[in-house]
């Protein structure tokens, strides 16, 4: 399970980031406008997963690994 | 160039910041001219140079970021 902190700025960017994560498979996403960040689970490294996010055009960066 | 222009329907975008994130992402691609989304109407025109993109990049490039993207024919 990987955290990453993401450029949120409204609800449309967390269902933008929840979306692009679905597609590539990550389950048991969470998103928190608040604190800015993204948790999900997937068998991708959280390098496949930062290159996904980034394709979103918001800025991203990786957290780490959430036990 | 030959230059063409693309109508792509966009679901999920709820405020302007989105917008300005898809024009900015948008504009910055290859071949693309001018970009404009209209919140109300949940659509991106785009003119682009049919050299350098094509329409279904253009309409992955916005599902890529997240939102539900389709061409409008």
């Amino acid at each position: 399970r990987h955290e990453f902190s993401m450029e949120m700025t409204c609800e449309g960017c967390s269902n933008a980031a929840t979306r692009v994560l679905t597609k590539a498979g990550g389950t048991d996403i969470v998103t928190d406008l608040a604190s800015k960040k993204v948790l999900v689970t997937s068998d991708k490294s959280s390098d496949e997963l930062l290159e996904i996010l980034k394709k979103t055009g918001k800025a991203i960066t990786y957290v780490g690994p959430v036990n | 160039p030959q230059s063409a222009q693309v109508r792509i329907s966009v679901e999920g975008m709820t405020c302007k910041s989105c917008v300005r994130n898809i024009e900015e992402h948008v504009g910055k691609q290859d071949g693309v001219q001018s970009v404009e989304v209209s919140l109300e109407d949940k659509e991106a025109l785009i003119c682009y140079e049919k050299a350098k993109t094509s329409a279904t990049a253009l309409r992955d490039l916005i599902d890529d970021m997240g939102f539900e993207a389709s061409l409008v024919l």
